[in-house]
């Protein structure tokens, strides 16, 4: 795949670049390099895209809480008691309220993402407006979800 | 690649599992919507009910069941994912081979004992170790 270089621009062409901005795929064409993080202009997209891959990799780590207590259920009393006394402590309520914060995100972003795969919200400002809301939904649903929790009284600290 | 590209309504065929994957990342995503809603109802349920609350709760067949399919599809859908993150970061085939393996595994394991630990639940049996020999 060659393309011609501009006119009086031979860095553009693949074949001589010495800037490394251009790479072989694994197909073996060469095709430019995108722009690096530090390149990109903030947009709201860019932020709803790394947030919601971060909460899939934090809802990874939080299955295996939830494999925990599936265990400390099944060995009994004394042992769903203890497990219970480690994550009913601050920090493994914070625990839970980030699987909370990352399950609530990825399910509004993931919602988001299935009425972009159905052509839908895809014009710039649509797709801000989805991402906005999306965001502001998943903290309303894990905020709230724990106040309810503590005003209650099912957790307190 | 060797095959040549077929086109469809003048978009291309995947030429290997791609379109397959995609589809199962969309059917998981789409199943795990109300799954999601129902765990935050269980959560809701479970949190501050202690051992014998948890009990009460597991016996149902309906939470059981349904706890069973949303770890099995949340572990499913987690593989497919963490499958892209290694496709994206991890360029080096040898290493990305044994990334996805030791997954694989991983997701594998967590599946298997999680099952495990709802029908002993569901069926009301014994506390661990019990029946494991010890």
């Amino acid at each position: 795949m060659s393309s011609s270089p501009l006119p009086g621009d031979a860095s553009n062409d693949p074949t001589t670049d010495q800037s490394g901005r251009f790479v072989r795929q694994p197909n073996g064409r060469v095709r430019p390099l995108s722009p690096h993080l530090q390149i990109w202009r903030f947009h709201i997209t860019m932020w709803g895209s790394i947030l919601n891959r971060f909460a899939a990799g934090a809802l990874s780590v939080g299955t295996v809480f939830i494999g925990a207590w599936l265990a400390a259920a099944a060995f009994g009393p004394d042992a769903y008691a203890w497990f219970a006394s480690i994550m009913g402590s601050p920090l493994g309520l914070l625990i839970w309220f980030g699987i909370t914060l990352a399950a609530a995100y990825h399910l509004t972003a993931g919602i988001r993402h299935l009425v972009w795969d159905a052509g839908s919200g895809l014009t710039p400002k649509a797709a801000n407006s989805l991402t906005v809301v999306s965001l502001v939904a998943a903290g309303v649903i894990a905020v709230g979800f724990w106040i309810v929790l503590f005003a209650t009284g099912k957790v307190v600290l | 690649m060797s095959k040549p590209a077929r086109y469809v309504k003048h978009v291309k065929v995947s030429e290997r599992e791609g379109a397959g994957e995609w589809k199962a990342e969309r059917l998981s995503s789409l199943v795990l919507i109300p799954l999601a809603l129902w765990g935050l109802w269980s959560a809701w349920a479970l949190s501050g009910a202690g051992y014998d609350g948890a009990l009460g709760w597991f016996r149902s067949p309906i939470n059981a069941t349904l706890l069973a399919i949303t770890l099995l599809i949340s572990v499913w859908h987690m593989n497919m994912g963490l499958k892209v993150i290694v496709d994206d970061y991890i360029h080096k085939p040898s290493s990305r081979t044994a990334l996805l393996g030791l997954i694989g595994a991983l997701c594998l394991l967590l599946a298997a004992a999680g099952v495990f630990f709802i029908v002993r639940l569901a069926l009301g049996s014994a506390p661990l170790p019990a029946g494991l020999g010890a």
